[in-house]
């Protein structure tokens, strides 16, 4: 009973939200959608398994170069070539994984970083595939014959996608895989000895980062309409940090309240538009030294107060 | 033209060198890995640049005390956030270090723009010929002053009273806490070192890249020096870091410069996989 009032007080507020925001709001949430997705992918590696990624630019980069390519290469549409960038992405995502069973904290946090910044310089210089610094142009996304292209058409598409995706992975992550994450990260050498197979989970946790990260990253590349190696770097990698940070690492949540305030923040900020940057940095360091739990461990702190 | 790419080669590796000599330092003394490195390399540059140009200190005095403020500013790390999460797991620390990072490098942009500065030389950059070899005075200072310096570093180290110290806290910090070495002492003073190194590093590297907000994505080559090293050891880091220079020069002047970096993060790869515990260092054995 509950359960099908939440649903449907959901679905209504879909409807309300898609028939009366503006188009350029609609564009905002699709945006904090995406951006959502792809820290998912964040929040199962790093804050559930706890294995330090800085490889999540590399993976979205993937998917929206993926799903251009796939495109203009072989005329894969981008409904079936998104979710087949995600995929490759995923399969490179659980190679990654190989070297973090031998790696931990720093040194995984180097490989991943190195990693990041070989998938950038690729994009800049294998300029006959990906244009190097000129970029890419994103076709839109055609379903039915026809191109989604403004904020309120990819809101019908993105929104349920994540919706969906957040309660898979809620579920996942309080079952038998998501207790395997939470023992490696709590400790490595007590999880294998209750019998969870680090090389295993290990991996299986830097696919499905990699597999949201490519998707996420696919659906960001329809939004923004273009690619350019620029957005795909260390930088990149570590606002993504600042997104799980912010919202709450290791919580199922926390990837969509730090999107939505890293995304929406900057809109309010009005002149100081310019010091964004500098202010997700201030962020990142004032929610990790004195509210590690990020905004929904606040949260949660003030419910149980009440 | 090999004698050319090496000689250039030990020029860059130098100043790797005294990067990963900053981050071992760090690393070895406090167990914190320091992911803002290449941001405190910047901020060094920049304060010489901001005392030396807009200021108007003569060169010499607006390096001292750029060297000066940077180690404020280590110290200024250490007790106002490290010390607040010092009992937290690893992530947090690298998390905090990251963000550090992101606020020197968006708060010099804020400030200062983000076009590129062009830095007082010292020396002629016209190069001289040595043997077969072009020589430029510049960079031969940069190699003297690097060496000079961890010349130095290498005597406080050894004979110090405050450089034994750092050592035995570094290799135990309980037995030294024990013995009246004051830790927080010690980790300040370890921060303060590390970042004074890291500034003296930004001034020297200064002249041979443009001065721009993201000049500290150059740490990364120390980081990958401190891992060629040993990650642990300080003679390591210096080794790891001329290695790393003549590598990369090499393959720049003989595959392809575009290679250059890559080249660079595919051995940090390489080696974190095949021999984590570095070239010279011996594996070690976690214990639980």
């Amino acid at each position: 009973m509950g359960r099908a009032v939440v649903w449907l007080l959901g679905a209504a507020a879909f409807v309300v939200a898609g028939v009366t925001l503006s188009d350029y709001t609609l564009y905002l949430i699709d945006l904090v959608a995406v951006t959502a997705i792809m820290a998912l992918g964040l929040t199962i590696v790093t804050g559930v398994a706890g294995q330090v990624s800085l490889a999540q630019a590399a993976f979205s980069a993937m998917g929206g170069y993926g799903a251009v390519l796939l495109g203009s290469g072989l005329g894969i549409p981008h409904w079936l070539g998104i979710p087949l960038a995600a995929l490759g992405a995923a399969v490179v995502g659980y190679l990654l994984g190989l070297p973090a069973l031998r790696l931990e904290g720093p040194y995984l946090a180097l490989v991943t970083l190195g990693f990041t910044a070989i998938v950038q310089t690729v994009l800049i210089h294998w300029r006959t595939v990906t244009n190097g610094q000129l970029g890419l142009p994103v076709p839109p996304l055609t379903l039915g014959g026809r191109a989604l292209t403004s904020g309120r058409e990819l809101f019908v598409v993105v929104v349920p996608l994540a919706v969906l995706l957040f309660l898979a992975a809620r579920r996942l992550l309080r079952s038998r895989v998501g207790r395997a994450f939470d023992a490696l990260r709590q400790s490595e050498v007590a999880a294998r000895v209750m019998g969870v197979n680090p090389v295993h989970y290990k991996t299986l946790a830097f696919a499905l980062s990699a597999f949201l990260g490519g998707l996420g990253g696919g659906l960001h590349a329809l939004l923004t309409t273009f690619l350019s190696p620029d957005s795909f770097g260390i930088i990149e990698s570590i606002y993504f940090l600042v997104v799980i940070v912010v919202g709450g690492v290791g919580s199922v949540l926390g990837p969509v309240l730090g999107s939505a305030l890293l995304i929406l923040l900057p809109e309010t900020l009005g002149a100081f538009k310019q010091y964004q940057t500098l202010v997700y940095g201030v962020l990142l360091l004032t929610f990790i030294v004195f509210a590690p739990g990020g905004l929904s461990g606040l949260v949660a702190r003030l419910t149980w107060r009440s | 033209m090999l004698f050319q790419a090496v000689a250039s080669g030990i020029t860059a590796g130098s100043i790797y060198a005294l990067v990963a000599l900053a981050f071992v330092l760090v690393y070895k003394g406090t167990r914190v890995v320091n992911f803002g490195q290449g941001e405190q390399v910047m901020l060094g540059a920049y304060l010489a640049l901001v005392l030396n140009t807009f200021v108007g200190l003569p060169f010499g005095a607006a390096v001292a005390l750029a060297l000066l403020l940077a180690g404020a500013f280590g110290l200024l790390i250490q007790v106002v956030v490290l010390r607040h999460i010092a009992q937290s797991p690893p992530l947090t620390k690298i998390i905090a270090m990251l963000a550090i990072g992101l606020i020197l490098r968006e708060g010099a942009r804020a400030l200062l723009g983000s076009n590129a500065y062009p830095f007082p030389f010292l020396l002629s950059p016209a190069p001289v010929r040595m043997g077969g070899v072009l020589l430029t005075p510049a960079n031969l200072a940069i190699v003297v002053a690097a060496l000079a310096v961890m010349a130095v570093f290498y005597v406080f180290f050894r004979y110090a009273r405050l450089g034994k110290a750092l050592r035995a806290a570094c290799e135990n910090p309980e037995a030294a806490a024990l013995m009246g070495i004051s830790v927080p002492f010690v980790f300040g003073s370890i921060w303060v070192l590390a970042s004074a190194l890291a500034a003296i590093a930004g001034v020297l590297l200064a002249p041979l890249v443009t001065l721009t907000p993201d000049m500290g994505l150059m740490a990364i080559k120390g980081w990958v020096a401190a891992v060629v090293g040993g990650f642990t050891s300080l003679p390591g880091a210096v080794v790891g870091g001329i290695v790393l220079g003549v590598i990369e020069t090499v393959t720049g002047s003989y595959v392809s410069t575009a290679l250059k970096d890559g080249v660079t993060y595919l051995l940090l790869i390489l080696i974190l996989i095949v021999r984590p515990s570095g070239l010279l260092e011996r594996r070690t054995v976690k214990k639980v």
